[in-house]
């Protein structure tokens, strides 16, 4: 850290690379930006030409008729509840299942590994005809489960905490914890999970903000109008009024994007925090 | 005192793989150590040593034969905490204090004293198991500063006194090690062979240490197990009988240099047994 910040941009190198980040940065800000700017403002402001750059004063109409057209906090309060279970759980079985293949020899593990890395890379669209098929079986369809289970055995999170395991996890300390008399549970929870807390951060930023943003799965599996996810609701805005309210519509993603920045913020620092104790303790 | 040896081996067969690729680890190993014995076992490197530790530590079965500690099977002896493990490097938990590393052995497991209650012969040998103060004795081991401190923080030689520490806190009857001391430079090391006999001595255990050291094995044990490799097994049983305690004084002796030697000897043999 130190030695970065005494190395400062003086050479022509130095100062080229901070002007391409800088248009990085730029570039990859104002798709946000403008969405304030959309949010803020009347619909015809923002569709005549050349468009209205600056933030308006319209937001709170643009909210109100959102609120009036849907039912905004009640989506946005079966999202949360998507989201945390889908955390919870995927933090959970997956750290388990690659506790699992990291660190015990059990019969068939190679096979099912490899079996895992088939499903990695298979795409989402082949699974939702089949997925669809099991969920109504269940009767499952238009139920949040539908939504929370199927994303819970993740193929990425066994292989992503299993590689970070396989490094953080001493056998030494295992060994040890099976003589003092710990049974697998207690190896896991007790040795294998503290030691790969900032692996779990990783993981549960991206399954938070992955369950908070999907889409296509739930606007399949929600069929019941009355009870979607935030992002089925905000698509249901688009169809249910004739002339595009594109303000209306920006107001409601401004407002579906700001829980995830405040969460976003508030794990990224005890990932940070941890990473970089990791870092000196090791 | 009753007459159940501490450890005993029975023609333990353990081999690693199959096929072609199969390595036999052990092969045929019978030994049998008293109770309050410090056994040492040398030998070349890969001759199975650290395999017949796990064995006995119920980390790992046997192929083939038995394994007894105190007359039950290593697991059941692990549960009742006659086994104390101080493994090759130290294990010792990254995130907690070394005085918490310690004193976690005692807060896990608490049916240990009942369960040790019920081997037989082993309830009238330490009729009161008081939990020992792991304060006292990491004051004792050089760590009294150190105490709240992480591992991270401690030198290497602090992290194996601290890992010694934490074995000896369970109390075990049986105290295996494998080389804890090999990554120590030497004055270190002979420190720590002091108060590993003072503790030793103390707590009345069984030990069974690994080494590549002949001086080690001869100023500590008094039985040492010369191994040989492919296949793992053993070669010779010498009993050292020098009186103890045994002090720097002892190492200019004749009769030292001359287990040395026969150490020596028999290592080399072993060595070339297996060249031919
Ligand atoms: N988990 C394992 N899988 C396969 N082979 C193994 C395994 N553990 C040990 N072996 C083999 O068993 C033999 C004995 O190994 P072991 O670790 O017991 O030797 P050692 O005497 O402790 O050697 P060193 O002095 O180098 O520590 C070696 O040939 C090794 O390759
Ligand atoms: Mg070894």
């Amino acid at each position: 850290m130190k030695a970065l910040r005494v190395r400062r941009p003086t050479t022509v190198r130095g100062l080229l690379l901070h002007v391409i980040l800088m248009a990085g940065v730029l570039v990859s800000m104002f798709p946000f930006y403008w969405t304030i700017v959309m949010a803020t403002n009347t619909t015809q402001d923002i569709t005549k030409y050349p468009p209205k750059l600056t933030f308006g004063s319209h937001l709170f109409d643009n909210i109100q008729r959102l609120l009036d057209s849907i039912d905004f906090f009640g989506a946005m309060f079966n999202t949360v509840i998507v989201a945390v279970s889908t955390t919870a759980l995927v933090l959970l079985l997956d750290s388990l299942a690659a506790f699992a293949f990291a660190k015990y020899e059990f019969p068939g593990r190679r096979v099912l590994f490899a079996m895992l890395m088939g499903i990695f890379m298979l795409p989402l669209q082949l699974a939702i005809i089949p997925q669809y098929l099991i969920m109504a079986e269940l009767g499952w369809l238009g139920s949040l489960k539908a939504v929370i289970f199927p994303a819970t055995a993740n193929a990425f999170g066994i292989f992503w905490m299993r590689q970070y395991m396989i490094g953080a996890i001493h056998d030494e300390l295992i060994d040890a914890a099976r003589m003092d008399g710990c049974g697998f549970f207690r190896q896991y929870w007790h040795v294998g999970l503290p030691a790969v807390r900032p692996g779990l951060a990783f993981l549960g930023i991206y399954t938070f903000v992955a369950a908070w943003n999907d889409y296509v799965w739930p606007l399949v599996a929600l069929v019941n109008p009355d009870r979607v996810t935030l992002q089925v609701a905000l698509s249901q805005l688009n169809v249910s009024h004739g002339r595009q309210d594109y303000a209306m519509v920006m107001a409601g993603v401004l407002l579906a994007v700001l829980p995830l920045v405040v969460v976003f913020s508030l794990f990224a620092r005890s990932f940070i925090a941890d990473a970089t104790k990791g870092a000196v303790r090791e | 005192m009753t007459g159940t040896p501490a450890l005993e081996l029975r023609s333990v067969h353990r081999i690693y793989g199959f096929g072609s690729s199969a390595t036999n680890a052990l092969d045929e190993v019978h030994l049998t150590v008293p109770p309050g014995r410090f056994v040492s076992l040398i030998g070349p490197s890969g001759c199975g040593k650290s395999t017949l530790l796990r064995l006995v530590a119920g980390l790992e079965q046997p192929d083939h034969g038995e394994v007894r500690v105190h007359g039950v099977p290593p697991a059941k002896a692990c549960a009742a905490k006659l086994i104390g493990l101080v493994p090759q490097s130290p294990a010792l938990l990254p995130w907690l204090s070394v005085l918490r590393n310690v004193t976690l052995p005692q807060k896990i497991n608490k049916g240990a004293a009942r369960r040790r209650e019920r081997i037989a012969g082993f309830a009238e040998r330490d009729a009161a198991p008081s939990a020992p103060d792991m304060r006292e004795l990491l004051v004792k081991a050089g760590l009294g500063e150190a105490m709240d401190k992480l591992p991270a923080e401690l030198s290497g030689g602090m992290r194996q006194r601290a890992a010694i520490v934490r074995a000896f806190g369970l109390r075990p009857d049986v105290l295996v090690m494998d080389e804890p001391f090999s990554a120590l430079d030497e004055f270190t090391r002979e420190s720590l062979q002091d108060q590993l006999l003072d503790l030793w001595d103390e707590l009345k255990t069984t030990v069974l240490f690994v080494t590549h050291s002949v001086p080690e094995a001869v100023r500590l044990s008094d039985t040492v197990v010369v191994m040989a490799p492919h296949p793992g097994r053993i070669v010779d049983i010498i009993d050292v009988d020098l009186p103890r305690p045994r002090g720097d004084r002892l190492f200019g002796e004749r009769r030292f240099h001359e287990y040395e030697d026969l150490i020596r000897d028999r290592l080399r043999r072993a060595w070339h047994g297996e060249a031919a």
